[in-house]
């Protein structure tokens, strides 16, 4: 094997985990091997919740229409149903 | 705003509206729910789960709201003061009687999500036990009404619509035979009534004649 010399591949790795890291509290923006734990946990928790924001928001919705409807004498389930009746009418939810 | 001093511990108290709540005759639960909601803010087109929102609401009367079956006798406040041994409980009457808004607040505070922004909730929320209340001079003062409540007509249920027969003739009269019996009385009892009454009514005219 010839010899090989291992330059700055780690270093660049580090960093870059090091690089998603910041902001967070203590070693964990600061030391590698925490960073990395803390880096894993953030990455996987942003994936569950972009889908996760798509319900909330969609659940805030709903429950504002609900308090709208029920202004006029509604509530949600009615409004909902009628407007199907009514044809499709373009219930965008925002 | 002149109830600056009165209510204090929450964010900002502009554009919110003070909603006047008669706890009198109503039965706890069902109140605390509908007071939970407006506390929250849930009835507003604007709601924010972030944000606290809600209406101020002063409930009066609350000494007279009322608790159905036995539960003034029978609901158990239990709680632990930290000491060993020292698991209290006290029914609901006791309960109302040393403090007059305890089950209404409880019942509220139950029904308010366990978040941060419960104290300032709770905050907003104020019961008296009698008909005065500290905001009488508040300019801004929204009575609530109770939704009408949603009451199941019962006992018609069982009651097939005309031209139908029973698909199971003997479940259907193990099931419900006892109360088709007690209607098939009533509506003879009724008739066999207005029969007495017209008989009787032609007899003594008959005797006389």
């Amino acid at each position: 094997m010839t010899r090989v010399k291992r330059g700055n591949v780690a270093r660049k790795r580090r960093k870059q985990v090091l690089n998603l890291a910041s902001g967070f509290r203590g070693s964990s923006s600061r030391l590698f091997r925490t960073a990395q734990q803390q880096t894993m946990k953030a990455l996987s928790y942003s994936y569950r919740d972009r889908q996760q924001k798509k319900r909330e928001f969609c659940g805030l919705w709903v429950t504002r229409l609900n308090a709208a409807a029920r202004l006029y004498g509604l509530n949600y389930t009615n409004f909902r149903h009628n407007l199907k009746k009514a044809g499709i009418q373009l219930n965008r939810k925002v | 705003m002149s109830h600056h001093g009165l209510i204090r511990g929450v964010q900002s108290l502009e554009g919110l509206r003070l909603r006047l709540v008669d706890a009198k005759g109503e039965v706890v639960g069902r109140l605390a729910s509908q007071i939970a909601i407006i506390l929250q803010g849930k009835d507003k087109p604007t709601f924010c789960s972030n944000k606290d929102d809600g209406d101020v609401v002063v409930v009066v009367n609350a000494a007279e709201a009322e608790l159905t079956g036995r539960k003034w006798d029978q609901k158990l406040y239990r709680w632990h003061t930290g000491y060993p041994g020292g698991l209290k409980e006290r029914t609901a009457k006791e309960m109302a009687e040393k403090k007059p808004d305890y089950v209404l607040r409880q019942a509220v505070l139950g029904m308010l999500p366990k978040n941060n922004l419960r104290r300032s909730m709770a905050r907003k929320l104020r019961i008296y036990a009698g008909e005065r209340h500290d905001f009488e001079q508040h300019p801004d003062l929204v009575p609530f009404q109770m939704p009408p409540r949603k009451l199941r007509e019962k006992g018609d249920l069982f009651e097939l619509p005309p031209g139908f027969e029973a698909f199971n003739p003997q479940a259907y009269q193990k099931r419900y035979g006892h109360r088709l019996n007690r209607q098939e009385q009533q509506q003879q009892q009724p008739q066999a009534a207005a029969a007495a009454a017209t008989a009787a009514a032609q007899q003594p005219g008959g005797s006389r004649s």
